[in-house]
């Protein structure tokens, strides 16, 4: 146990305060070409036709890439669990949101590839886009996929499910329902590396891809899978990312540079701009809570009916994942016995949304202790002390029947109150993690709140 | 600010790390690209190309400028300093190894930026206050939100708190080597 506890260098220390750490931009082979990609100025419309011949034709322009010079264009991260692929490499037909690509080009520097891009011909018929979710089950809401309004593979359902225990006579026992809706909007991870991917065709007929993504392996299947090419003819070198924070682990950059430097026979890269980073790439996702809660009048959250719309943006990636993450966690740090909870992924308009430090969970964190205050709020109630009475206990099932074997709630809610000094009333700041014993628990809820699957897991 | 016949190449002289170099290019093009493009320096980083970041910060005649957004015909005759030029080959300048000891740097990428402009710094105002400091560093962005370690750092190597000359590579630690005193070995 030499290294717990003592402050070890940091093994890539060194090369980040001399500047010899090689990210991907930093990477030098001889003969490459940049790379410029064609993006929608549309947030919806089908694309009637794209013409590279003139572009091709510029001076200093090696290879141009469209839909149909990809093996296979639509890919799905779910692909393996049976959910058909929805998200085309470069757009075919229509262009689901604003900076969607649907041309690339490969030339010797970027302003000749910027160039180039002026003279790819396209032909847009604009439609009216749809941005809220709330609206997604609209008759006359635009129709973003031929499917419908919602990702609908959870199983038999369109939505991902959690029912536990009686949630019925949860609401019918209640004193009170307390009701709340939440909102977080959208963030861009910004890493202040861009995304940037440089491949490198080599003679024996492998391409060695020089990646920034969180994912290797993801990304490495990925570009395998659109290529249609076996993995043992990609070699992938990464590791080094300068930032990533979830938007790091879908594919941006990799397989148009495959394909461009297949096409070219050239090494390619691409450097995404900071524009580009705002306009195109994933962020996390903006999510519509609303939450009902069946209260005690003394604070003991007996019932919760929850709808959660996510908004994926335009295509699927790993949302279903991370609605199916937020259901397990919407309960928050607490133990709700009764549960009735309905989400749903939404399609939009706006760019595909993706992981960021805690995918699913941070939205549904923000709004159960938000919750919580107002509970508190509306019983006038110490939000400390509705904290500390719902909080885990050793044996409670989580939404999703995990029985909890170490919960924290109960030594973080103290230590936080201890540390911003807060004054706990006895009984609150002797309570412990430990199996329910019926501390402050009325009589009447002991059945509703103590664990009866008989032991620890 | 050299001028070129319409759409021209100009000859812009730069001293860069102590090695002149006659840079042939567009007066318009930015340092940044002459530095990672024609020099080969690739420690200031082309991170939002439009003067935001920090991250492509180099010492211009001992100034911190953000090389992305300069004219390189606008700097002829100057000399030119990033990260590669602070210190002898295989050593660390006090901001650099300050940097190292103290975790000041996490993904690494806005790093060059802040040792240059913590470097700058110093050679000014080798006693500065904490603002001073803040100061010093405003508008250097770090995603991965360090800014208290990276604000210790340049503090440390103002105070001298930084180990000995560190060169490198070093030979691997046999026992963990604990960095800064005091920390829970």
């Amino acid at each position: 146990m030499k290294a717990v506890g003592a402050r070890l260098p940091r093994y890539d220390g060194l090369g980040h305060v001399t500047g010899r750490t090689a990210y991907v931009d930093d990477v030098r082979v001889a003969g490459m070409l940049w790379t410029k990609a064609l993006r929608s100025p549309h947030h919806f419309a089908a694309v009637r036709s794209v013409d590279t011949r003139k572009a091709e034709e510029l001076a200093g322009v090696h290879a141009a890439v469209t839909h149909a010079d990809v093996p296979k264009n639509l890919y799905g991260h779910l692909e393996a669990l049976g959910v058909p692929a929805d998200e085309p490499l470069l757009a075919d037909g229509e262009v689901r949101y604003k900076g969607q690509p649907i041309a690339a080009v490969a030339a010797e520097d970027e302003a000749t590839a910027l160039a180039a891009l002026d003279l790819i011909e396209v032909e847009y018929e604009e439609r009216e886009p749809f941005f809220d979710v709330r609206k997604a089950f609209d008759p006359d809401a635009p129709r973003i996929h031929p499917w419908g309004p919602v990702y609908p593979h959870f199983g038999p359902h369109d939505h991902r499910r959690i029912r536990k225990g009686d949630v019925a006579a949860a609401f019918d026992r209640a004193d009170l329902v307390v009701q709340g809706v939440y909102r977080p909007t959208a963030i861009e991870h910004c890493p202040v590396e861009p995304q940037t991917g440089l491949a490198v065709p080599e003679v024996h007929g492998r391409l060695t891809i020089y990646s920034c993504t969180q994912a290797m392996y993801f990304s490495m299947g990925v570009v395998a899978a659109h290529l249609e090419w076996p993995l043992n003819k990609l070699k992938f070198v990464g590791g080094t990312v300068g930032g990533g924070f979830g938007g790091k682990v879908d594919t941006a950059t990799e397989t148009i540079c495959a394909l461009l430097a297949i096409k070219s026979q050239r090494p390619v890269k691409w450097r995404w701009t900071r524009e580009e980073e705002f306009l195109a790439s994933s962020t996390r996702a903006p999510w519509h809570m609303e939450i009902a809660d069946a209260v005690t009048s003394d604070g003991w959250i007996i019932g919760r009916r929850m709808l959660t719309l996510h908004d994926a943006g335009a295509y699927t990636r790993f949302s279903s994942y991370g609605l199916t993450k937020h259901s397990f966690h919407h309960t928050g740090a607490y133990t709700i016995p009764n549960l009735d909870f309905n989400g749903y992924v939404v399609y939009t308009n706006r760019v595909p949304t993706t992981a960021m430090r805690g995918f699913g969970v941070t939205s549904i964190s923000f709004a159960t202790e938000m919750q919580m205050n107002r509970i508190a709020k509306v019983l006038d109630l110490d939000p400390w002390e509705v904290r500390l009475k719902n909080a885990n206990r050793v044996g409670d099932t989580s939404a999703n029947w995990v029985a909890l074997s170490d919960p924290s709630t109960v030594p973080v809610v103290q230590a936080a109150a201890k540390r911003v000094g807060v004054e706990l009333k006895p009984e609150f700041r002797l309570m412990t993690k430990d199996r329910r014993s019926g501390d402050l628990l009325p009589d009447h809820l002991v059945e509703q709140l103590v664990s009866t699957d008989g032991g620890e897991s | 600010m050299i001028k070129a016949p319409k759409g021209g190449k100009v000859v812009v002289k730069l001293t860069v790390n102590g090695i002149a170099r006659d840079v042939e290019s567009s007066p318009l093009t930015s340092l940044l690209h002459i530095l990672r493009e024609e020099v080969g320096l690739t420690s200031p980083k082309a991170g939002c190309q439009q003067g935001g970041c920090g991250a492509c910060t180099v010492l211009v005649d001992g100034e911190p400028r953000r090389s992305c957004v300069l004219a390189v015909g606008g700097i002829d005759g100057s000399a030119v300093t990033t990260v590669e030029g602070l210190a002898p080959d295989g050593l660390l300048s006090p901001i650099q190894a300050a940097f190292y000891e103290r975790y000041a740097s996490q993904c690494g990428f806005c790093t060059p930026g802040f040792v240059v402009a913590g470097h700058a710094l110093l050679a000014r105002n080798p006693e500065p206050s904490r603002e001073e400091i803040l100061g010093a560093l405003a508008g250097h962005m770090c995603r991965c939100t360090g800014y208290v370690k990276i604000v210790d750092a340049v503090e440390a190597a103002a105070r001298g708190e930084v180990g000995e000359e560190r060169v490198f590579p070093e030979s691997r630690p046999e026992e963990p080597e604990v960095l800064v005193p005091g920390s829970p070995a």
